[in-house]
């Protein structure tokens, strides 16, 4: 049975699994839930999904939610395509600083990056009032903890050393929702920055859904 | 030669978390302290090993690690052969776990740091304490922890039958709830409250609690009962 990964198309969190089956040529089915119903908070969902979020995945009847756990699930299962490397190393210093970069993204830059994009993206979609001192705030600190960033890229290519991994390809789905968001940051903060920033936008997997998560049948 | 961990010597936060893997794996270890208080972590002689400023890292024969987490995942993986499996190896287990470790940074770790921070931290500080935002905190908290009751009611711990890093990630903010006025962990339910008691009762946790963060002599030493 082919993998079916059920959640919105324009979602970060979709797009994030989506991104990593392209890159590692999973054939795919994409089943949209229909967020604005409340799909995601209804009793059959949340059979799948307890906090009713999106996405989760059905591998031939495996349930298994939260994107990065979908994402290094594709990668632990599937080889790396043909004269790739694997988005997550395998030699013990390797995978440490691999996961050193993983948590970086989770702790240093999601938690900033979200709320300024919540605040002047996902509400103004919703037309909520947007809270500017939040949103303020979180670039501040955003600002900040990307100069721990352009310290690291400037002695590597890559957050993990230098090959590209998942805890690069976790950054694209909120980072470039940051320009929209009314911040330029990931352009103007240095050098190297920029230049990371702007080799992750450029990788296909990434453009093949990045205006909207879709079934892959084949690659 | 020995790991050297450098942090902040207190139950709480990240150096806790390293310091009670180091104790469940029985790894002996040099503890340096941080200066925190006179923000040694945002010198740019520390900088050096955390370009973010911050606490813990580890220094393992000249390897240099930061981030709490990887730590606890490499002292996991590079010490397998003893002490609990802190980290599954079959596929499916494996991805379980990683599902339970994600739900612990996303819906259980901003929350509670969000909480000691306000409820904490402030009046430590002789700030005032801003009743909505720690309500708020604990409130979302409390719609994630019905969610915990609903999982461990079928199973023991997050991501399984078996203790793993995901429960263990808990603990050392888990336990700033009650501090900051909060006793979710042992009032959400039953089953969340036979978690919070078995994973806060383990030997590692209670030598970080009675022993502290210190260099430990020996393996040994390093695991202590409690």
């Amino acid at each position: 049975m082919v993998l079916k990964l059920y959640g919105m198309p324009v979602s970060t969190c979709t797009r994030r699994v989506a991104t990593v089956l392209v890159e590692y040529k999973v054939p795919f089915e994409f089943v949209s839930i229909d967020v604005a119903k409340g799909e995601h908070k209804s009793a059959a969902y949340l059979q799948n999904q307890p906090f009713g979020q999106v996405p989760y995945i059905d591998d031939d009847g495996f349930i298994l939610f939260e994107s990065r756990a979908i994402c290094r699930y594709i990668v632990d299962k599937y080889p790396a395509p043909a004269g790739t490397t694997p988005l997550v190393p395998s030699d013990i210093k390797g995978k440490a600083l691999f996961e050193q970069a993983a948590s970086i993204e989770y702790s240093d830059f999601e938690p900033y990056a979200y709320p300024a994009v919540r605040e002047k993206v996902f509400k103004a979609m919703r037309n909520l009032p947007t809270d500017q001192a939040v949103y303020d705030s979180s670039i501040e600190t955003l600002d900040a903890k990307l100069a721990g960033y352009e310290a690291i890229l400037g002695k590597q290519k890559y957050l993990a050393g230098n090959e590209i991994t998942l805890a690069d390809l976790f950054h694209l789905p909120y980072a470039t929702l940051l320009a929209k968001a009314g911040s330029d940051l990931m352009t103007t903060k240095g050098p190297n920055v920029t230049r990371w920033y702007n080799e992750l936008c450029e990788r296909p997997s990434w453009n093949a859904v990045k205006d909207g998560a879709k079934s892959f049948s084949s690659y | 030669m020995v790991l050297t961990l450098y942090g902040l010597a207190a139950p709480l936060g990240g150096t806790a978390t390293v310091a009670m893997t180091l104790a469940e794996k029985g790894i002996p270890y040099t503890f340096v302290s941080v200066d925190l208080q006179h923000g040694e972590h945002k010198q740019p002689e520390f900088r050096k090993k955390q370009p973010f400023g911050l606490v813990p890292a580890l220094d393992d024969d000249g390897f240099v690690l930061y981030e709490s987490r990887a730590i606890c995942r490499y002292l996991a993986e590079k010490y397998a052969a003893q002490g609990p499996t802190l980290i599954p190896t079959e596929l499916k287990a494996k991805a379980l776990f990683e599902q339970a470790a994600a739900v612990e940074f996303a819906n259980f770790e901003p929350h509670a740091r969000a909480a000691y921070n306000e409820g904490v931290l402030k009046p430590h500080f002789n700030l005032p304490v801003d009743p909505s935002a720690l309500n708020a905190c604990i409130s979302k908290l409390s719609d994630n922890l019905d969610v915990y009751e609903v999982i461990l009611g079928k199973q023991r711990f997050l991501a399984g039958d078996e203790f793993t890093l995901a429960d263990l990630f808990h603990v050392a903010f888990g336990t700033t709830l009650a501090e900051a006025g909060c006793d979710l962990m042992t009032s959400k339910g039953p089953n969340v409250k036979r978690w919070w008691k078995e994973v806060t009762s383990r030997p590692a946790w209670l030598s970080v609690l009675n022993n502290g963060i210190k260099t430990t002599m020996c393996a040994d030493d390093a695991l202590s009962e409690p």
